[in-house]
């Protein structure tokens, strides 16, 4: 087991430094260090507007979110472990051909995926903290706390999608099942109590009072999750050939006005035979953005009138950017490298495909404007969702090309990123919290968010395509 | 004699390894064209080079009187490429792929070439089948079929044989030999030597990204001499240069 998990950490070591370059990527989790440390030192200007509580809170669920997308990035159903372990020819594929079972590859696969990404992203922000701690007045118990409740959090995210999956790609039905018992468990919380569920999120509680006892309770929940997860682990079945219906020819025909019809009919199969389709939508946007929903609202109170639902749409929008990962994530450009395809036409197609899946962000925004009593914003939030995604995916196109995936890591494209993205979500939830008229202000990004499509289709016409 | 692709001191440099190295060679018109040379030898990216691919580092290519890295789209449009790794898209039927490739190559009547296909290589079980459940050699089919499908007068094709089985193999040799007749073009890249000497009217030795020799089968073959035993005798004294 230790010489199986040892090999799988170095492999995705060695998998992130060649597509990076070893020092590129090892600055990773200093930037991430660098962010908290820096970050520490803004704290107390914080805390003169915003309680040291819902603070913690938002960190809390800023790391629980990590967790989510972490998880669902690594596995996802049938398909995405296939894609995963298959075509990479990755350790926990190739191990298969050694006397070991299933599960116990599995959870060796998910052991390796907490230490490697705790030590990336939780540890140099936990540390970043702690050093930082002497300087703003924070006890050392303190931080070190925080950097056990932030790991806390980061596994809840990462073994909630686990266990999430690990039912979905044994049966959809046991999904749906187990995902509506767990809603009506939270409603019921809210209906009977008027206490935000939120609240009873074990690493806030351990956060906010120590004991041991929490502590405890933590730490068994998680490892039910993660024993569960394990256990429920269906792997795909080799050798299994199932036949499909001729869908591209109906589809071709269904998407005649779109620019590039063949590409659009091939995304969309893509998605919807890889399991993506729902999956993703299910765990990289609708749970944790429901999960979100609940944390970022103890904010409501802090912000002006109207304010959380656009703060929502802002968070809504730079999640649904992410779609634009979905439909880059099972192409590589050689399957298009022996026909008449540029890769600018290819970042055209996927943008095609993104536009059609925003009908996911405009739905769901509608619904929670709706539903949270601002039926009268929902344009307005619609427009600003729309507008941060498109903005974020055109940045994302002019950075990484067709490998949003892979580049996430390479710190001078995040920090590009960031600071792109940054300098618009300050000025339009600023313009949005002064009026929520003025959210429609926000439309005007769709014009950078095309000129970065098209200086980003330009640039990787220009390089030689990555997938050789 | 028209010339159907000439290279011109063509280079590819990865860092400070050369892949290919000031590789000059042209084909004519009804040639079947045989790039010979061992693992590694730098005959992938030269394809990868003339197909547009990728992008060479030094010299020049035309392909159908195209500029390889002026038009390599259009070069695509106009040849027939099989690639070194069979890569259908996952997601797709064996008939969707092919469907895919006819719609971006706006092939008419596709159907009953697809159809043509399924029959000629024997896969016609495996149309509704999703690609990733193939078989190796049953992705190799496929990829032969969507590089030939719309008949180009140029198909540049690295190591279509190496996933047939022997019955298969003659088919498509067979096949090859046909398609340069009726004036067709032929650039082969390959490792099967013994193959290369049957079906190949001109050859080409490449050895650490040099070219080591270029000519017709014939006059080898005219001097008593065969391919294995002039390539190997070639490429062991290129190893000591």
């Amino acid at each position: 087991m230790f010489e199986l998990f040892i090999a799988m950490v170095k492999e995705e070591w060695r998998m992130h430094s060649t597509m990076f370059g070893s020092l590129s990527f090892a600055l990773f989790p200093v930037m991430i260090f660098g962010i908290a440390f820096m970050g520490a030192f803004l704290l107390p200007l914080v805390r003169t507007t915003l309680p040291a509580g819902n603070l913690s809170i938002i960190i809390h669920s800023s790391f629980l979110l990590l967790g989510f997308m972490v998880g669902a990035f690594g596995l996802l159903g049938n398909e995405v472990m296939n894609r995963r372990f298959g075509q990479a020819s990755l350790l926990a594929y190739s191990a298969r051909s050694l006397p070991l079972s299933e599960a116990h590859i599995f959870a060796t696969f998910v052991v390796k995926d907490v230490v490697y990404y705790f030590f990336l992203w939780v540890f140099p922000f936990g540390l970043g903290y702690l050093i930082a701690s002497p300087f703003i007045g924070a006890t050392l118990a303190s931080a070190l706390l925080l950097l056990l409740t932030l790991t806390l959090a980061f596994l809840y995210g990462l073994c909630t999608v686990f266990f999430l999956s690990a039912l979905y790609a044994r049966s959809r039905s046991l999904l749906f099942g187990a995902m509506i018992l767990l809603g009506a468990a939270w409603g019921s919380v809210v209906l009977f109590t008027g206490i935000n569920p939120a609240h009873f999120f074990p690493p806030i509680l351990l956060y906010a009072a120590f004991s041991w006892t929490s502590l405890a309770v933590s730490v068994i929940v998680l490892s039910i999750l993660f024993a569960l997860s394990v256990l429920l682990f269906s792997p795909e079945q080799t050798g299994t050939t199932k036949e499909f219906r001729d869908a591209f020819a109906p589809l071709h025909q269904k998407f005649a006005f779109l620019p590039d019809p063949p590409l659009a009919a091939k995304d969309m199969i893509d998605l919807y035979r890889s399991g993506s389709a729902i999956g993703q939508t299910l765990f990289s946007f609708l749970i944790p953005l429901a999960v979100i929903w609940f944390f970022l609202s103890f904010l409501g109170p802090y912000l002006p009138p109207h304010g959380l639902i656009f703060l929502f749409a802002i968070v809504t929008g730079v999640i649904a950017s992410t779609m634009y990962t979905w439909v880059t994530m099972f192409d590589s450009f050689g399957p298009y490298a022996c026909l008449p395809v540029a890769v600018s036409r290819l970042i055209s197609g996927k943008i095609t495909t993104f536009s059609l899946l925003q009908v996911v962000p405009v739905l769901f925004i509608a619904a929670v404007a709706f539903l949270a009593g601002e039926a009268a914003n929902i344009i307005p939030a619609v427009v600003l969702c729309l507008a941060v995604s498109f903005y974020a995916a055109g940045v994302m196109v002019w950075l990484t090309g067709l490998s949003p995936n892979v580049l996430v890591y390479d710190v001078k494209v995040l920090f590009v990123y960031l600071v792109l993205i940054g300098i618009v979500l300050t000025i339009f939830s600023a313009l949005a919290f002064a009026d929520p008229l003025y959210a429609l202000a926000s439309a005007v990004l769709f014009l950078p968010a095309g000129y970065f499509v098209r200086m980003g289709k330009a640039r990787w016409d220009a390089v030689d395509p990555s997938g050789f | 004699m028209t010339t159907i692709l000439e290279a011109q001191g063509l280079c590819k440099n990865y860092g400070d390894v050369a892949a290919v190295d000031a590789v000059s060679l042209s084909v004519q018109e009804g040639a079947l064209f045989g790039l010979l040379g061992p693992n590694g030898s730098g005959k992938t990216t030269m394809i990868k080079m003339l197909t547009g691919q990728v992008r060479p580092t030094g010299g020049s290519a035309t392909v159908l009187g195209l500029d390889v890295t002026r038009d390599p789209v259009e070069v695509r449009n106009r040849v027939g490429i099989i690639p070194e790794q069979e890569t259908p898209p996952s997601f797709l039927t064996s008939m969707e792929y092919l469907r895919f490739v006819g719609a971006v190559r706006k092939i008419p009547d596709l159907e009953s070439k697809a159809d043509w296909w399924f029959d000629f290589l024997e896969f016609r079980d495996k149309r509704d089948v999703l690609c990733k459940d193939l078989s190796r050699g049953t992705r190799q089919k496929l990829m032969f079929a969507q590089a030939f499908i719309h008949e180009p007068a140029l198909a540049l094709i690295d190591e279509p044989l190496i996933n047939f089985d022997p019955i298969m193999q003659d088919v498509v040799k067979e096949y090859l030999a046909g398609y340069v007749k009726n004036g067709r073009t032929i650039f082969l890249s390959t490792h099967i030597l013994e193959v290369a000497e049957e079906i190949c009217s001109e050859f080409a030795i490449l050895h650490k990204g040099k070219l080591l020799h270029t000519g017709p089968v014939a006059e080898l073959t005219g001097r008593g001499e065969h391919l294995p035993q002039f390539f190997l005798s070639l490429v062991r004294k290129g190893k000591h240069v």
